[in-house]
């Protein structure tokens, strides 16, 4: 068997960045299937069977090896297994799909302006709350991981899918963590970033899996897809 | 040294590890493997809660896989009131988020809850731990101690803002995040431009303007008298900072580590040179050092004075104990506020250790 299993987002921007990054290497994917097939055709390399997943999907089946190669976003990878970016290689930043996962904070605490601020305000706070300091986000790998590098320990996280940056208006999280391009949406809603909060600039990427089988002529497909591609090698 | 091989098959050590765990007047006790994990994150926070295997029930309840037994034993204990003294054993896997290791693994342990004499208490989780050992064929494990009383001893009395004190504490047993916090107190960041020689009350008023007009509520979360207070405090911390002389005292004390004797009294030496009386909380220590070394076969007793699990509810002293493998096979130690933490009038004494049987099992095959 020398077929791999390409995977591509299934709509919007990313989708067409993606189709057009192929297209531009003289790899143009056609769709047999009509505008909406889940399926894909790359007739300068028929042994390179593309498919069109959901962004999410793709990070967590790269992380299983059921997908060999696939363009998602960087923070889904971070988000769909606390070691999922071990699992795979970036081997080329794509430039497109840019966002930021920061920590914002009400623009009420005057007083909170960097991560040491934050890991004051969290040793205070449950003495005088009563509770753990709330933060609200849908980022668990990444907020822990950053949290732990400034020493914060004491602090609890909200699960939230949507509207994080309500959580703090609604009563739900002291403050939160989200994923922002421009910041205007935190900005409408009251909050500030604050200045060492960047955790990840994520942008999409073109990744390999490590948990797939690469013998013989799959390898050869890989190599010969990357080189063209203009990625590193793997 | 010529230690003999232990004579017995895993099977047998399990048996003799399972008999010590329901010896005599200890109460071997089973508990739910499904549970709440609200107890956790309430107790040890999100750094805990991240290790945990969590799932969901088909209402919406959540469950996770039981990460210790203490926790459990120490609920239990509750319903049965707090100051009833009691001994548990326990012997059974356990679930952790890992990546040294698979996610279920074994533990036995002793807890010791509200018993009346605590010196003899902790000596009788010394004598278990050495024990269990013996039946693994460790008899010379390396011992290695902390005192949670003789840090917050110091930190009592060092010289700083009383505001200080808290944060320091809730550092101690992260040598990382305190020493980011000391380097921080040593070099503070420029205050942040704004209103100077404001009073609280007004700079509270243009807070809570902020708050509300940004839908925030001025009671759910950090109140604008709080971030005020704070504000100013920051404000003034280049001014009123944590003096040059504390910082170095407790960067100094958290590096003593070595042979017991020798570290507590260069402890003792420091405390002297800082005009600091630590005289009750080192006796205690010496007291409690003493007991761990009855016995006397022993590869090593060392005290390191920035030893202490990170969760503010353990007191007193804290220990490990390794084998030549030199992995952590007992980690033990006393927790007088855990029972007051989870609802008790007030603090329980408390002490125990937790065996991990795995690497017992590893250790007597070398």
């Amino acid at each position: 068997m020398s077929a791999i299993m390409l995977a591509l987002p299934s709509k919007g921007r990313l989708q067409e960045e993606a189709m057009a990054l192929f297209a531009g290497s003289g790899l143009a994917i056609e769709r047999p299937g009509g505008a909406r097939s889940y399926l894909g055709e790359m007739a300068a390399m028929p042994e390179v069977v593309v498919r069109f997943l959901s962004a999410s999907e793709i990070a967590r089946e790269l992380i299983r090896g059921t997908i060999d190669v696939g363009i998602t976003g960087e923070d889904l990878i971070h988000e769909s297994a606390e070691t999922g970016p071990a699992q795979v290689r970036i081997v080329k930043r794509l430039g497109f799909g840019r966002a930021d996962v920061v920590v914002a904070v009400p623009d009420a605490w005057i007083d909170v302006t960097t991560m040491d601020d934050l890991s004051d305000v969290a040793a205070d706070f449950r003495a005088r709350h009563g509770r753990w300091l709330r933060v609200a986000t849908k980022y668990l790998n990444l907020t822990r991981r950053h949290f732990a590098q400034a020493g914060i320990a004491e602090y609890r996280i909200v699960e939230s899918l949507g509207a994080t940056e309500a959580a703090p208006a609604s009563g739900a999280a002291d403050l939160i963590v989200d994923i922002t391009t421009t910041g205007s949406t935190l900005q409408a809603n009251g909050l500030r970033v604050i200045t060492d909060g960047v955790m990840l600039e994520s942008e999409a990427v073109l990744m390999v899996s490590r948990n797939a089988g690469w013998e013989g002529a799959r390898r050869s497909t890989l190599d010969a897809l990357l080189q063209k591609i203009g990625a590193e090698p793997f | 040294m010529g230690v003999l091989k232990p004579a017995m098959s895993a099977e047998t050590r399990r048996e003799a590890l399972k008999s010590l765990v329901s010896g005599e007047g200890v109460n071997f006790v089973t508990t739910p493997i499904l549970i709440p994990p609200a107890p956790y994150f309430d107790l040890a926070g999100e750094e805990f809660g991240a290790r945990l295997i969590l799932t969901t029930g088909a209402d919406g309840a959540e469950f996770c896989l039981r990460p210790d037994f203490t926790l459990p034993i120490a609920i239990e204990h509750l319903k049965s009131g707090a100051a009833t003294p009691a001994a548990y054993g326990y012997l059974g896997p356990i679930f952790r988020q890992r990546t040294d290791g698979p996610a279920e693994f074994d533990q036995a342990g002793l807890e010791l809850l509200a018993a009346p004499d605590a010196d003899a208490a902790l000596d009788q989780v010394i004598a278990f731990a050495r024990a269990a050992l013996d039946i693994y064929g460790i008899t010379h494990p390396a011992i290695r101690v902390g005192s949670i009383d003789l840090f917050e001893a110091l930190l009592a009395k060092a010289d700083m803002p009383d505001v200080w004190r808290p944060r320091i504490r809730a550092r101690f047993g992260h040598p990382e995040a305190m020493s980011r916090l000391l380097t921080r107190l040593a070099n503070p960041h420029k205050p942040a431009p704004g209103p100077e020689g404001m009073p609280v009350s007004d700079i509270a008023d243009w807070v809570s303007e902020l708050l509300l007009t940004n839908g925030l509520s001025l009671t759910e979360s950090r109140g604008p008298e709080e971030i005020a207070i704070r504000y100013l405090e920051k404000q003034a911390l280049e001014a009123a900072h944590v003096p040059e002389a504390t910082i170095a005292l407790l960067r100094e004390y958290l590096a003593i580590a070595g042979d017991a004797d020798a570290a507590l009294s260069a402890v003792e030496t420091l405390a002297d040179a800082n005009g600091i009386v630590l005289d009750a909380p080192l006796q205690a220590a010496r007291q409690r050092l003493a007991q761990l070394r009855n016995g006397g076969r022993l590869n090593g007793l060392v005290f390191d004075a920035g030893f202490s699990p990170r969760l503010d509810y353990y007191t007193g002293i804290t220990f490990e104990m390794a084998g030549a493998g030199g992995e952590v096979l007992v980690s033990g130690g006393q927790y007088d506020r855990l029972l007051r933490r989870l609802g008790a009038g007030s603090d329980v004494p408390s002490v125990g250790c937790a065996l991990w049987v795995d690497r017992l099992e590893k250790e007597a095959g070398r």
